[in-house]
């Protein structure tokens, strides 16, 4: 009997980092179709209030549209003055930044930071966690007083900015409220504090971050997403066209 | 004709003072624009040896790898066509180096800055401790794994001394985020523009920081004998290459406004599509091409320069020949009297410019050559802010013959235009109307 139960306690802690990976995986997955307006478009105001010791508060204004069944998205730059009309547009997987100064678009990529701030173009695009990254473990933790799961995650591809990603994700409803970014070499370099949400047609969507640089410290943006809409875009606002017309 | 010479070589020997001064203000015309020309001679010599130094090679190849999703890896991972190519190539080949680098920012104690870190193996490469001269520091810390040499312009903006641990923050090839830890083990003197190309660490490390095996390198470096070389070896490597792995075209022409050849060969890459590895040959004198216009903008100066000196000294010539007709006008006279013709009093005149004018041509010319090699007498070291147009720490020169002869040319026209007035003055006056004229 003893070996018995001895051996159903060892099957049980064997089975249990699988279970937890499998529940990883759904949690992960709502996290996926949280952020994923697949058949509507999508279309929000960020403020990016940027500060770096020593110099006067920043402050980056884009308006974003999303397509993100074709991952189509356009964002214009609205603030400050000085960059107005520079604007960013994927295609496929080219990202292209118009500038209407020169009035030539260039070669960018997603991974670039919004204007001067902490910010990424990726964090305000449609994410994939599941399909780029994997389950390498999961604890329990807190966020201030909330009682998370903590999900450690090694990249897939290599196609991602972040080698290895650890999401801190509320424990009473599937919610994320930290996640911590760290190089190929194993430093943490960002950490994502997501304090505030709003609800879209049943989609969670974080209206305030806070983006803090861990390698620079004092380094911070806060930003803030209003005027949302899933109203339907014209095409046109996802060509490069769009965004030469936008400057005339 | 030889008459009218030996005599207008008599006319200037008669006037000793007169010729000296009109010869030396020709001589010290001839002496700035030979001066600025020799150095614009050397100068896209010497910067092209000095890079070639720094960046370890005249000719060089790099390797573009198409990974997953069509995107572009900076690699070359298997060398041995391209070695096989540079021993069958014939090139006097000093030495092959491999480097790999990276653009990444530097941060220390809250101040950051870009640079470009250039990682390249220094146990190999013992040319780059003679040509970057340490301020502080010392080349036997680069033993350490992750030692790195900053320029002093950027150690001292980012306020780092020797033994500071900087942390750095780049992107691998494949355009993830890294972050990695350098130790300072030296600082060099700084090279002025170029200061912030000049970081050096170890291979290893920022092969390991961009996600390279220790073993694979980005840019293959070929050092040659000499920079004249440069082009002819380029050519026979790539000759050798060309069948045998994938190469970029070289000397394409860019439609899109490139400014150099190398800009027009990395536009190439981004407009084609390939499987594997392709290779892009290029030489140091393609990558400084832009070098060309600066030489180009000094040969300018040195034409204008010439111009205006003797525009002011055309001046001073047509009024002493002026002076000169006037005094010799009985000799006019008495020449005329004696039948000598219209012309052979004009080219008796002409004669006297034109020797004039090459005997101050010539004593510019061994005046800027003697000063040329007085310059380049002084060292003013390595560690010169300048030493990048330098040789060895030397200012050097080279006029072109040909550029000589123009300028002697020149003057020789500008001079015989300048004397042409009161020589045509000269020619018209009749022997009465000079012999009655009274000085």
């Amino acid at each position: 009997m003893k070996r018995f139960i001895g051996a159903a306690l060892l099957a049980l802690l064997a089975a249990a980092p699988a279970a937890f990976a499998q529940d990883a995986r759904a949690m992960l997955a709502e996290l996926d179709r949280q952020g994923d307006f697949a058949g509507k478009d999508f279309a929000a105001l960020y403020t990016i209030v940027s500060q770096k010791p020593g110099e006067k508060d920043s402050v980056t204004q884009v308006r974003m549209f999303r397509r993100d069944d074709r991952e189509q998205f356009t964002m214009l730059v609205m603030l400050p003055e000085v960059n107005k009309g520079q604007g960013y547009l994927r295609e496929d997987d080219n990202v292209w930044f118009y500038d209407p100064t020169s009035r030539k678009f260039s070669f960018s990529s997603i991974k670039e930071n919004i204007q001067n701030s902490e910010a990424k173009n990726s964090d305000l695009t449609k994410r994939s966690i599941l399909d780029d990254y994997e389950v390498a473990g999961t604890t329990e933790g807190f966020v201030g007083k909330i009682a998370v799961w903590v999900i450690d995650l090694r990249a897939r591809t290599k196609d991602v900015s972040y080698e290895r990603i650890v999401l801190h994700v509320r424990k009473d409803r599937t919610m994320l409220l930290k996640q911590e970014d760290y190089s190929v070499s194993g430093r943490l370099m960002r950490t994502t504090l997501y304090p505030k949400y709003v609800e879209l047609e049943g989609r969670l969507m974080p209206s305030q971050m806070l983006i803090v640089d861990e390698l620079n410290p004092g380094e911070r943006s806060q930003m803030t997403m209003t005027e949302q809409s899933l109203a339907p875009l014209p095409d046109k606002v996802f060509t490069k066209a769009f965004l030469e017309q936008v400057n005339k | 004709m030889n008459t009218l010479a030996n005599i207008a070589l008599r006319n200037l020997t008669r006037q000793k003072k007169r010729t000296v001064l009109l010869g030396s203000a020709i001589a010290f015309g001839v002496m700035i624009v030979t001066l600025i020309n020799g150095f614009a001679g050397a100068f896209s010599a010497n910067v092209a040896e000095n890079f070639s130094d720094l960046m370890a090679g005249h000719v060089f190849v790099s390797g573009s790898e198409k990974g997953e999703g069509d995107k572009t890896l900076s690699v070359i991972r298997d060398d041995s066509a391209l070695t096989a190519a540079v021993e069958a190539s014939g090139a006097p080949v000093r030495y092959v180096t491999r480097r790999s680098s990276f653009a990444g920012t530097l941060i220390f104690e809250g101040k950051k800055l870009q640079t470009n870190v250039d990682g390249a193996d220094l146990s190999q490469e013992t040319f780059l401790r003679d040509r970057l001269l340490l301020k502080e520091g010392s080349w036997d810390s680069m033993s350490d794994e992750n030692a790195l040499i900053l320029s002093e312009k950027i150690a001292s903006r980012l306020n780092v001394d020797v033994g500071d641990l900087i942390l750095v923050q780049l992107e691998t090839v494949t355009g993830q985020a890294n972050v990695g830890e350098f130790r300072l083990a030296g600082v060099s003197y700084d090279a002025g523009i170029f200061g912030q190309m000049m970081s050096y660490a170890n291979l290893g490390y920022v092969n390991s920081l961009i996600g390279l095996a220790p073993d694979e390198y980005q840019t293959m470096g070929i050092m040659l004998d000499g920079l004249k070389h440069t082009d002819a070896a380029a050519e026979a490597i790539y000759g050798r290459l060309y069948g045998g792995v994938q190469l970029f075209e070289r000397g394409v022409k860019d439609e899109d406004g490139a400014v150099t050849p190398f800009q027009a060969l990395m536009r190439q890459q981004k407009k084609e599509s390939w499987e594997g590895v392709k290779y892009r040959l290029f030489t140091i004198n393609e990558v400084l091409s832009q070098i060309e216009q600066i030489v180009a903008a000094l040969d300018t100066t040195a034409g204008v320069i010439l111009v205006v000196l003797f525009v002011i000294i055309m001046v001073g010539i047509t009024n002493t020949f002026s002076m000169v007709m006037f005094e010799r006008i009985g000799e006019i006279g008495t020449m005329r009297a004696l039948g000598v013709h219209r012309g052979g009093v004009r080219s008796m005149f002409l004669y006297e410019a034109l020797f004039l004018a090459l005997g101050g041509a010539v004593a510019g010319i061994a005046l800027a050559l003697v000063a040329m090699g007085v310059i380049s007498l002084f060292d003013f070291g390595m560690d010169s802010p300048a030493f990048i147009i330098m040789r060895n720490g030397h200012l050097s020169f080279f006029l072109p013959p040909l550029r000589a002869a123009a300028n002697v040319l020149i003057i020789a026209l500008l001079t015989l235009v300048a004397v042409a007035s009161p020589a045509g003055k000269a020619a018209k006056l009749t022997p009465a109307e000079a012999l009655r004229t009274q000085k």
